[in-house]
Order: structure tokens, then sequence, then C-alpha cells
């Protein structure tokens, strides 16, 4: 699996994480980890007219602690955050909302990893569990549609 | 019939897991014994033979294969005293693991024994199991949970302990008798006399020191001792409380249901005997009597045995990883004062990663913060590697794992 895994693009992504950083008010601000790895994201984002204008993700959730932190999670986790940021920047609430893990993982080519590693998934896939349950508890607020709604949350509680 | 010296050819043998190929035919090395260890043939025969030829509920049938099985089952209660010389077998209760010793200990003593204002110590370099029970009992019960410091060798700061002690309010000192990250060997004794003197009740978490040192129960004047089976070549599943009759005596029962009573009424019950009261329902019996064959075969070895020749790997370890560039190990240098237990970062590169590219190499080695997240945050870090050794690893396993580094230094651009 390993040499599979550890391509140039993904130590690459891993080694210069996108978007890493601290917005200022966000509209929308998330966190989640996950206890096996110690792999730990706040993922913020502005939302100006239905549009992600901003994203930007750190592994703190206290102040003045993101400098130092990104060699802390795990080299498949900040791939993907990094790719996933960089995916829905710009985008309508809409695209996130609907994007499939298999379309992150296809990015990076760690699609096997939903059969061969039940393990190392949970790396892959934090920064996106965090972005369903981020959009759901903005949307909460603002939608009457209960069903899709439900729907992004069921998604997103069952991402692995 | 100790032997004086291990034969790891013969012990290697024994192991057919060993034999066993990954990733595209390379050979397992296994190197990750705190965890959990692997199981000789012998442990695996005496769980087939129960199966087979003598399956049945203990304490309860009087027809012979049920006999039998209670007698078998007994016998281990005995083989783990005479290898850890207690001197009561009463005093041994069978257990899922240390975790759940140690929460019997928090829920059947804790409770009834710890008051508000209390204060219970244990240890920066703790397992979960050995901090959370706690946490529980003291938020229950508006007590406090302190603890001992751990310095930049990696040992404990027993200054601090002093300080606890002097307030008068110390009711329980809990400390592992070797760290599951940092290998330190505590030093049992001065902890345990500091308590004895002010009549401060000690737990000693044996889930590390158990399977790899010779231990003696009745010596170290303790009065809890958990271990677990499942690390010393035992099935999962079962694992030892030792406590001390006369602190045994005051304890209410864990877990209410059969075998753990005398009479049963309507409205109230009257308890068993020691160590039956605190064994309820059915138990895991074919996993104790794996259990036993487990203590056979480490005695068999001689513990002196097992701890020379981890010392040894351990010295070469040490040295081989101090002249790897970008490598930082955690603990002290000093083997005569830890166990085969080593961890290490490599460069700023993260331990799951790590581990998952020795991992394709057929090396098995552990990633993150093994359970002992308030030492993580102690040694600033967020997660280590760590590599355990047992009695059938080899240096050649050394080699292997340190020559798959270079594996990462090439991916990483190192
Ligand atoms: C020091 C220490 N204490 C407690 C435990 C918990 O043991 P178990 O999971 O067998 O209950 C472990 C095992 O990981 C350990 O290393
Ligand atoms: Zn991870």
């Amino acid at each position: 699996m390993s040499e599979s895994l550890y391509t140039e693009i993904i130590i690459d992504e891993g080694k210069n994480p996108q978007n890493h950083g601290t917005i200022e008010n966000p509209d929308i601000s998330h966190h989640d980890s996950n206890p096996t790895c110690g792999d730990q994201i706040t993922l913020q984002m502005s939302i100006k007219d239905e549009l992600i204008a901003d994203v930007k993700w750190h592994r703190h959730t206290e102040e003045g602690k993101t400098a130092e932190d990104r060699n802390k999670n795990c080299t498949i986790c900040m791939a993907c955050t990094s790719v996933l940021t960089q995916m829905i920047k710009g985008k309508d609430l809409d695209y996130a909302r609907n994007l499939k893990k298999e379309e992150l993982l296809s990015e990076l080519g760690l699609e096997y990893l939903l059969k061969q590693s039940p393990i190392r998934i949970k790396c892959a896939l934090l920064s996106l569990k965090v972005l369903k349950f981020g959009l759901y508890s903005y949307l909460a607020k603002k939608l009457k549609d209960s069903s899709s709604l439900d729907n992004l949350k069921e998604e997103a509680a069952h991402l692995y | 019939m100790q032997r004086t010296k291990l034969s790891i050819e013969n012990v290697r043998k024994d192991f057919a897991i060993l034999q066993r190929k990954v990733h595209d035919n390379k050979p397992l090395v296994y190197l990750d014994n705190a965890s959990t260890t692997q199981k000789p043939k012998q442990v695996i025969d005496a769980l087939i033979n129960y199966y087979n030829n003598y399956n049945a509920n203990i304490h309860r049938t009087v027809y012979s294969i049920g006999e039998e099985a209670t007698e078998a089952y007994e016998k281990t209660r005995d083989k783990v005293a005479k290898f850890l010389n207690i001197p009561m077998r009463e005093e041994i209760i069978f257990v899922r693991g240390t975790t759940e010793g140690i929460n019997l200990v928090a829920y059947a003593w804790g409770r009834k024994h710890i008051k508000e204002g209390d204060i219970i110590v244990t240890t920066e370099y703790e397992h979960h199991s050995n901090i959370v029970p706690w946490q529980l009992l003291v938020k229950e019960k508006g007590a406090k949970l302190e603890y001992i410091g751990v310095d930049d060798n990696g040992e404990l700061i027993l200054e601090h302990l002093d300080t606890y002690l002097a307030t008068g309010k110390v009711k329980l000192v809990t400390f592992s008798l070797m760290s599951n990250v940092l290998g330190t060997i505590t030093d049992a004794e001065k902890i345990i006399s500091k308590c004895k003197e002010k009549g401060v009740k000690t737990l000693v978490d044996a889930a590390q020191a158990v399977p790899h040192l010779s231990v003696d129960v009745e010596k170290l004047g303790c009065d809890f001792f958990a271990f677990s089976g499942h690390k010393m070549l035992g099935p999962t599943g079962i694992g030892v409380l030792w406590v001390r009759r006369d602190v045994l005596e005051t304890m209410d029962p864990f877990h209410g249901g059969g075998d753990m009573i005398r009479e049963v009424h309507k409205y109230e019950a009257t308890w068993n005997d020691l160590p039956y009261k605190f064994e309820a329902g059915t138990p895991n019996i074919a996993d104790v009597i794996g259990f036993g064959a487990a203590i056979d075969y480490l005695s068999e070895l001689g513990m002196d045995n097992v701890r020379k020749h981890e010392m040894e790997l351990t010295k070469y370890t040490l040295e081989k990883m101090s002249q790897i560039k970008g490598i930082t190990i955690y603990g002290t240098r000093d083997i005569s004062k830890r166990g085969g237990v080593i961890s290490f970062n490599f460069h700023d590169v993260h331990p799951h990663d790590v581990a998952t590219i020795v991992d394709g190499e057929g090396i098995a080695i552990r990633s993150g913060h093994h359970c002992a997240q308030v030492l993580m945050e102690r040694l600033d870090v967020a997660a280590t590697n760590r590599v355990s050794f047992y009695i059938y690893n080899t240096k050649e396993d050394v080699d292997k794992l340190v020559q798959s580094l270079s594996k990462v230094s090439e991916l990483y651009k190192l």
C-alpha cells in the first residue's frame, strides 16, 4: 500500500498544504479530530452571496497556536485538506454540499483507501467531514428544507 | 527447569505468525509488543484442547468435564500466584484486562472510600486506563486528581509526590511500573515506602512490567496490582487484579450476578467468598486456561532471561538509532532504568506516515498517542512512533527497521 499511497503529489501537497491559516469573523467555523491518530482540523469559511469567498484551515481551536502546528497532522490528512479547500474556494454552497467523497479521493488517487484501509481513510476524509458538519450548522439556521438538511447530516455522520 | 539463556531460534519456531508474509512477500517483522504480543503454539493448543475436550461451565457443574474445566481454570490462579510471589490465591481476581482491573478498584474501592476533598495522585506517563477512571471518580465525589510530573529524562519527579503527601489529603497513589511510551521503569519501592509511611494506598499498573520483568508482588508491598494476559503471550480478554486481602475485604461487589453470591432472596443477597465475590457471571474460562499456558511458557524461559534479551536489543537499537540523522528519541538512555519500549520521531514526518511506509516493508510499529495524551502534551508532540520488543525479536529485526527509515527519507526527500 505504501508505495502507491505516498505519491509525489501527496507528499508535495502534504508538505505545503494550501489555505492554512485563520479567517477573522468567519461565517462558518467547525472543528473535529481523529481520536486514533490525533489529526485535528478547524475549517473556516466566509460566505458572500451563496459563494465560498474564502476558506482556511488550522489545527488548534485556541488562537495564537496556528503558526507552528502545520506538521502535526499527517501527510494524508493535510494533502486531502489542501486539495479540498482548493476545490471549494470560490464555488457555491450547493457544490460543497453535494461534493462526494469519491470526487475528493480521486483527485489524489486515493479511492482504494475506502476498501483497503479503514484506519487511514479517516485521515483522508476528516476535512470533508468537518466541511459537511460546518455546512450543516450554517444551513440549519437559514434553510427550511429539513429533509435535504437531514441528508447532509446523515452523510457527514457516516462518511467513514 | 529454567534455562540460562534464551534460544531465540527455538522460541521463534513456536510462533507460526512469524512465518507470515505481508505486502508482496515481505516477512512480517512484529515490533508492537507493547500493544499486544503474539501467541505461541502452546497457548493456542491449550485453547483448542479445552474447546475440543473439556468445554463446560465451571464451579456449578458436577459432571466430569465440568470438574476438569474448573480444575484447569483454578490452576491458572495458582500459576499466577507462583509467578508473581503472591501468598494468597484468594487475592487474585480474573478480569478482562488492566483496564477492567483499574475500573474495578475505582468502582468497588474508590466509591466507598474516596470522599470530598480527598486527593488521588497519578502520573504524567499513565495510560488513559489509569487516568480516566480516576477522573470519573473524583468528579462524582468532589475529590481531586493530581499528577506527578515527568522530567526531561523521562523519569518521574518524586518531589511532586512529597508535596501532595504533605497535604495529608492523599488517599491513593496510582502509577505504572513501566511506561508504555518511554519504557521508563518506575522507582516503585521508593513511592510505595513514602506512601506507606503516611498510610496511603498504592495501585501498580503492571501492564508493561509483568510481561518483561521479574516481579515480586509481596516484596513490592502495594495494595492493588493489575495487568493483562494478552501482553504476555496470553489470549485477549483476560487479565488479573490483585488486591491485598485486608483491603479486598472492605470492598463492595463490582458486578452482581451468578457465582458471586452465597444466597439470593427476593430483596437481598449475601456474597460468595473471595475471590469469587468479584468474579460475577460465567468467566472467560478458555482464555484463563490459555493464559495459564502462557505463564508456563514464560516461567520455563525465565523472566531474567527475557529481561536480559530485551536489554541487549534495547541497547543495540538505541546505539543504531542515535546514528540516524533527524531522529529524536524520547526517554532515558540508561538501559538499566528502561524496558524494551522506544518512542521516537523522524524529522517532522508524522508518525502515522512513518508507520505506513515501514509497514510497506513488512514492519509493524505503532504510531499515535499510545493512549497517553497527557504525556504527549508533556513531550509537546501530537504523536510518536514506538517500537517494542519481545522474546522472539532479533537484531535483524532492528536492522530492517533502521533500513526502512531510509525509505521514508527517500520519499520525503529528507
Ligand atoms: C501501561 C498500560 N496500562 C494499561 C493498559 C491497558 O491494558 P488493556 O488494554 O489490556 O486493558 C496498557 C495497554 O495498552 C498499558 O500499556
Ligand atoms: Zn492521520
